[in-house]
């Protein structure tokens, strides 16, 4: 239909379609990769036939690959998409124990004595879901996770209907 | 009361005292340079903070501490009343008073700190009970001129307040005049004003500045979470915000797994096909789109065998589905779909995501 709309520049489009290129690109790569390197005993990547492991990797490779458009759709300017950015290059890299550890090992960031809220625990808790919620406070931590769900809803979204269109054709 | 005693009788002095002005006005001015010759102690800071002039502030700095010492005697009296007359002076012309002389008097009989601590809220009781209470009387004597006395005394309160607007500090510079105030210079304050009742110092304000901004967040969080709304009570929302984002991660992750299943068919113009169709189809349909019903379509489509074969978890040990081992519930409507032969993290994977989504 139309071509242009792949061509979308950054800055005009939202994050719905920003992330949905990014995805939606990184989907054809991965499918091109799997189909140009069939090994022999294995045959092309046809889902009958395809191992369990092969299929195992494959989601992961999709898992990664959701999260580093979600994260690069939104940019640098929210904490949580910038730790995402460096966990998953440092994957790639095969650097991930030292350099995650020293970014998560700051837990307090304010000088002053920490307040005890009621729902310290809660906060706690919130803090395991969000990436980058380890070195945060409770105040920047609320305002993360807030973006960090509308940009789940999302994600969920356009790939859901993505799915649906792959399933149906 | 001294200074009210002393006052008194001043002001009984100053009745016949008003049709010579001129006589005394050199007396005044020599008072007035004695006053100017001492050297404040931190006038700086303070006049800054009254918006005067330093050498009015000064006066006014020394009003109250010399209006306690000056004796009973009629000529110290005299010397008592005529400071604070050439006090209020330059005073009054900084704040636009009517130059009236009498009115002056009249005006100089309140003591000027009285006047501003009047208006002070409780949480200083203490140090201005004893200059209300000057302040209290002095409408007692004046009688002779009530109105002028009244727009003095409204002028300076609307001063005051518009002070009181500027800098919270203003509230605990009555605790210690001195000390205080050098602080408030060096350190930008946030203008907040404290509330009747609660504390004012420094910590507790910027404690419930932070609870104010977490409180602001909190709500935002409940409008974005479906059905947070009726649950009151931080720790509760809080549940409901960590259960929505743990299940949205888990959907996530269960639809890349439908994607790591579904054929790959390697057609760059399907793909191109897909990519403009679903942006389309985006920007008008996702309204429209509800997560649950994902799960509904699994028996409609045809690749269900498909999946039952496929779905052989056994050698899955993902570091992200180690979160759903917390999950202990096992509703499986729709286990028939997988076959979960090893463990039960993938069946609670599942199951997990259903509750959450039913």
């Amino acid at each position: 239909m139309n071509p242009q709309l792949l061509s979308l520049s950054p800055n005009n489009s939202s994050l719905k379609s920003r992330f949905t290129l990014g995805f939606l690109r990184a989907l054809k790569r991965l499918n091109m990769q799997t189909s140009s390197s069939p090994s022999p005993p294995q045959t092309v990547s046809s889902s009958s036939s395809s191992s369990p492991r092969e299929m195992c990797r494959r989601y992961l490779r999709i898992r990664i690959a959701a999260d580093a458009s979600m994260a690069s759709a939104v940019g640098s300017r929210r904490a949580w998409s910038r730790t995402l950015l460096l966990k998953i290059r440092n994957r790639q890299f095969r650097s991930c124990n030292s350099s995650a550890r020293r970014i998560s090992m700051k837990k307090k960031c304010s000088g002053r004595k920490m307040k005890k809220l009621k729902c310290d625990k809660e906060i706690n808790e919130l803090r395991k879901f969000v990436p980058g919620g380890e070195a945060m406070d409770a105040c920047s931590l609320l305002d993360e996770a807030a973006h960090y769900i509308k940009c789940l809803n999302t994600q969920v979204k356009v790939m859901t209907r993505i799915a649906d269109i792959y399933s149906a054709t | 009361m001294d200074p009210t005693a002393a006052t008194v009788p001043g002001s009984a002095v100053a009745g016949p005292e008003q049709e010579d002005p001129g006589l005394d006005t050199l007396q005044f001015r020599e008072e007035i340079q004695r006053l100017m010759t001492v050297p404040p102690e931190n006038a700086s800071s303070f006049t800054a903070l009254l918006e005067l002039p330093p050498t009015q502030a000064m006066e006014l700095l020394h009003l109250s501490p010399e209006s306690e010492p000056a004796p009973a005697p009629a000529p110290a009296a005299l010397s008592g009343e005529p400071l604070h007359k050439s006090c209020v002076h330059p005073f009054s012309s900084g704040l636009a008073f009517p130059t009236n002389a009498a009115q002056i008097e009249r005006a100089a009989k309140f003591p000027i700190f009285g006047g501003e601590r009047s208006p002070e809220t409780g949480p200083v009781p203490s140090n201005s009970g004893a200059n209300v209470e000057k302040v209290k009387s002095e409408p007692a004597e004046s009688d002779s001129n009530p109105n002028s006395s009244q727009e003095t005394k409204n002028n300076q309160r609307a001063s005051l307040k518009r002070k009181d607007r500027e800098k919270k500090v203003k509230v605990s510079t009555k605790k210690n005049k001195t000390e205080v105030k050098e602080d408030a210079e060096k350190i930008p304050y946030v203008h907040v004003r404290a509330r009747r009742g609660q504390a004012t110092d420094s910590h507790s304000l910027a404690e419930r500045a932070r609870r104010e901004k977490i409180n602001a967040r909190m709500k935002l969080l409940q409008e974005l979470v479906p059905g947070c709304n009726k649950i009151s009570g931080t720790a509760l929302v809080l549940d409901e915000i960590i259960n929505h984002v743990q299940s949205l991660q888990r959907q996530v992750e269960f639809l890349s797994m439908r994607l790591a299943t579904v054929d790959p068919r390697i057609d760059s113009n399907l793909d191109h096909l897909l990519a403009t169709e679903s942006l389309s189809l985006m920007q008008s349909n996702f309204s429209n789109m509800v997560p649950p019903l994902m799960w509904s379509e699994f028996p409609i489509n045809g690749n269900r065998q498909q999946y039952q074969q496929q779905w052989h978890f056994d050698a899955l040990h993902q570091p992200g589905w180690g979160r759903e081992e917390d999950n202990h519930t096992f509703v499986t409507p729709e286990a028939s779909l997988i076959s979960c032969n090893s463990s039960a993290n993938s069946a609670s994977l599942h199951t997990g995501h259903v509750k959450t989504e039913l």
